[in-house]
């Protein structure tokens, strides 16, 4: 009898501290951890993985390894999470001027968080080469409800419409900046050509034809605008080198801000060798109709 | 008109062509000089503007987050209301949640709806029919259509009138193409939005009635409250800013400072392009002053010697050289004037075009006092672009010019 007794004793010790260890290992079961599992309760709770962006990792001092919590709801302590890799943020112009900070999870993690049950805000679908997308789409149309689906190439138009609005913007800056320069370029010309009425009026009377005038006048007016399109070439490409440099610093991005290709070069230098031409030849061409003894003031 | 101003107006007749010309290039410099002075304070005051237009200087939005930046929202907005609605330095408070709704069966899908309380909302300005109904606590009948208000483009798009109904829904299961929730509502009124895009459809609904339809997990939801100092100094509302700081941890609160100061680092780009266009269009229109002046100077050495000669003073040469200058100035300031307000329509309308900006929101604006100041500088520095060939002229050698002339 009291062997009898010490037995249940000892069954019913062992039953409460596996029914302790039950009730005290809720996540060890959640986990999958059961009572069979010779490291039941003693395995470390799974601990989820994030991604942080770079700025954020720089800024907070964050590498791969490191932990942090991660709450939905602000002033909730939330659960620890790892941080499991950095990414680099790409270079859109739509988001340049946004300073947030990223971060990626799993799906089901960010569900959970936000307490979203089965939601995303949306999907990516990948169609085989053989079938037209645009079929795609409308299938998919056709049965959807709550949703719509859309080629990516116009979410593409539509989200770059901040950046074509900045480029518009850049062409009407281009051509005030073009036009103001036509100004300038034919008061300038035509002040120096008026200077120099002396010595026109005299090559003149030397016999110098009119057109061999104008031709010599529009050559110098082309020769300056060529040379003045280099130089400004030059200041254009150290002038985009510290922009970049200081937008990339101030926005924290590897985005071009400007850019001098060879065909943005090819067209300022082919409209002012245009714009110094006409100007050049007007100025010439006004003087040469003066008589000379009159451009000499007699 | 003085002789010194009469001759100065002479030797400008003289050549019209070329003054013309020099004119035209000094209005182009001050248009530009004047567009980007208006672009560089003009995003800020059109954001101040718009954010003060109900008189709300504080916005209060969910923790790290603008307002309407995300689809967070602030759980347990009924107190937050009511702390804040308890503080005698508070005089108003307006909380409003947004929110997509389904619109089956109409021409779009859906369409972005901000739940508002209509006695004290700052969103919009009531253009037509009626508004929305104060806020009761009476029992939601679902049964009676509410009354909705929208803007132009949900008209235009919809193609309903006011007075014509129309359901809203909520709860969408794809799987079982159902709605959790539905409810009829008739368009009461029509409003100018301030904060909305003018091309986006948007409907505003009583907070209450919107909270119902989005469901149980919204029913002490809000997306933003707008709050209004009793004392509208900047020290005052800095203290209520800070207040709430304080005693509501899950809520960032921002100043309109603040949130123009977030708005211009975000907008930094355009302040900056303005800065360095407007610096090049001085320096343009100094350039093209001097360049004028000087070359007016060098040709007219044989007649400013004579004036010397018959006993005209350093002084008067260099007062009537000055006076050229800023009478080329002044013309062409002018001309710039009329065609720096002309373009800065043009840029604004290209600028306004960027999605999703407020439909009040102006990228140039006229700022009188920083318009005249910017246009003073041009007219001053130009003026300055005279001073050496004015002294050149001033300090030509009498006799040796009077012979140059002579002899040619």
């Amino acid at each position: 009898m009291c062997c009898r007794w010490r037995a249940v004793s000892a069954a019913l010790v062992l039953f409460a501290a596996l029914a302790a260890c039950t009730a005290l290992a809720p996540t060890a079961r959640a986990q999958g951890d059961t009572l069979l599992s010779p490291t039941y309760g003693r395995r470390a709770p799974t601990v989820r993985g994030i991604a942080v962006d770079a700025r954020m990792a720089e800024d907070f001092g964050l590498r791969p390894g490191a932990v942090v919590r991660l709450s939905g709801t602000p002033g909730v302590p939330g659960d620890s999470v790892t941080v499991a890799a950095v990414f680099e943020r790409k270079a859109d112009p739509a988001e340049v001027a946004r300073r947030e900070y990223r971060i990626r999870t799993h799906v089901d993690h960010l569900q959970q968080l936000l307490e979203l049950d089965d939601r995303v805000d949306r999907f990516a679908v990948g169609v085989p080469d053989s079938v037209p997308i645009d079929s795609a789409v409308a299938r998919i149309n056709h049965v959807a409800f709550g949703f719509r689906a859309h080629k990516s190439a116009d979410v593409a138009v539509q989200s770059s419409r901040t950046f074509r609005v900045v480029e518009r913007f850049h062409r009407a800056i281009g051509l005030i900046t073009v036009v103001a320069s036509a100004v300038f370029l034919l008061c300038l010309l035509l002040l120096s050509v008026e200077e120099r009425r002396r010595d026109i009026a005299a090559l003149r009377l030397m016999g110098i034809s009119q057109a061999t005038v104008v031709r010599a006048i529009v050559i110098e007016a082309a020769l300056v605008s060529v040379i003045g399109s280099v130089i400004g070439a030059g200041i254009g490409w150290v002038s985009s080198l510290i922009v970049n440099a200081h937008f990339q610093q101030v926005y924290r991005t590897p985005l071009l801000f400007a850019l001098l290709t060879p065909e943005i070069f090819a067209f300022a230098t082919l409209t002012s060798l245009v714009l110094g031409i006409a100007a050049g030849a007007v100025a010439a061409w006004r003087l040469v109709r003066t008589p000379p003894l009159t451009l000499l003031g007699r | 008109m003085s002789m010194r101003a009469t001759l100065a107006l002479a030797t400008l007749r003289r050549h019209p062509s070329r003054t013309a010309l020099a004119v035209m290039g000094i209005a182009v410099a001050a248009a530009l000089l004047l567009d980007m002075v208006m672009l560089a304070t003009g995003m800020r005051e059109s954001f101040r503007s718009l954010l003060l237009t109900r008189g709300y200087q504080l916005r209060v939005s969910p923790k790290g987050t603008l307002p309407f930046d995300s689809e967070a929202t602030i759980d347990g907005a009924t107190a937050i209301v009511s702390a804040l609605r308890a503080n005698p330095d508070i005089r108003a408070v307006s909380p409003g949640l947004g929110a997509t709704l389904a619109l089956p069966g109409n021409r779009f899908p859906s369409v972005f709806s901000l739940g508002l309380e209509s006695d004290v909302q700052g969103d919009y300005v009531l253009d037509g029919g009626r508004d929305l109904p104060p806020p009761s606590n009476t029992t939601v009948n679902a049964a009676v259509p509410l009354p909705a208000v929208v803007n132009r483009a949900f008209l235009l798009r919809s193609g309903k009138q006011l007075g014509d109904t129309l359901t809203v829904a909520s709860g969408i299961d794809a799987q079982l193409r159902t709605t959790a929730r539905a409810r009829v509502v008739v368009l009461a009124g029509e409003g100018r939005f301030f904060y909305v895009p003018a091309e986006t459809p948007v409907m505003a609904l009583p907070l209450r009635e919107l909270r119902t339809l989005l469901g149980s997990a919204y029913r002490d939801r809000m997306s933003v409250a707008m709050a209004e100092s009793r004392r509208g100094d900047s020290a005052s509302v800095e203290a209520v800013r800070t207040w709430i700081a304080q005693t509501q941890p899950r809520v960032t609160a921002i100043s309109t400072e603040t949130a123009i100061r977030q708005v211009e680092e975000r907008l930094s780009y355009f302040r900056q392009l303005a800065f360095v266009l407007g610096a090049i269009s001085l320096g343009i229109g100094f350039l093209l002053v001097a360049t004028l002046v000087t070359l007016s100077v060098n040709e007219r050495r044989g007649e400013i010697a004579v004036l010397r000669a018959i006993g005209t003073q350093k002084g008067g040469v260099l007062r009537q050289v000055f006076l050229e200058g800023f009478m080329l100035s002044a013309t062409g300031i002018a001309g710039g004037l009329l065609l720096g307000l002309v373009t800065a329509r043009w840029l604004n309308g290209i600028l306004r075009d960027f999605p999703g900006l407020p439909a009040a929101f102006d990228f140039f604006l006229w700022s009188p006092e920083a318009a005249w100041k910017s246009l003073a500088l041009l007219l001053v520095s130009g003026t300055l672009a005279g001073l050496l060939p004015a002294w050149r002229a001033a300090s030509i050698p009498i006799v040796r010019s009077l012979r140059e002339d002579a002899v040619g």
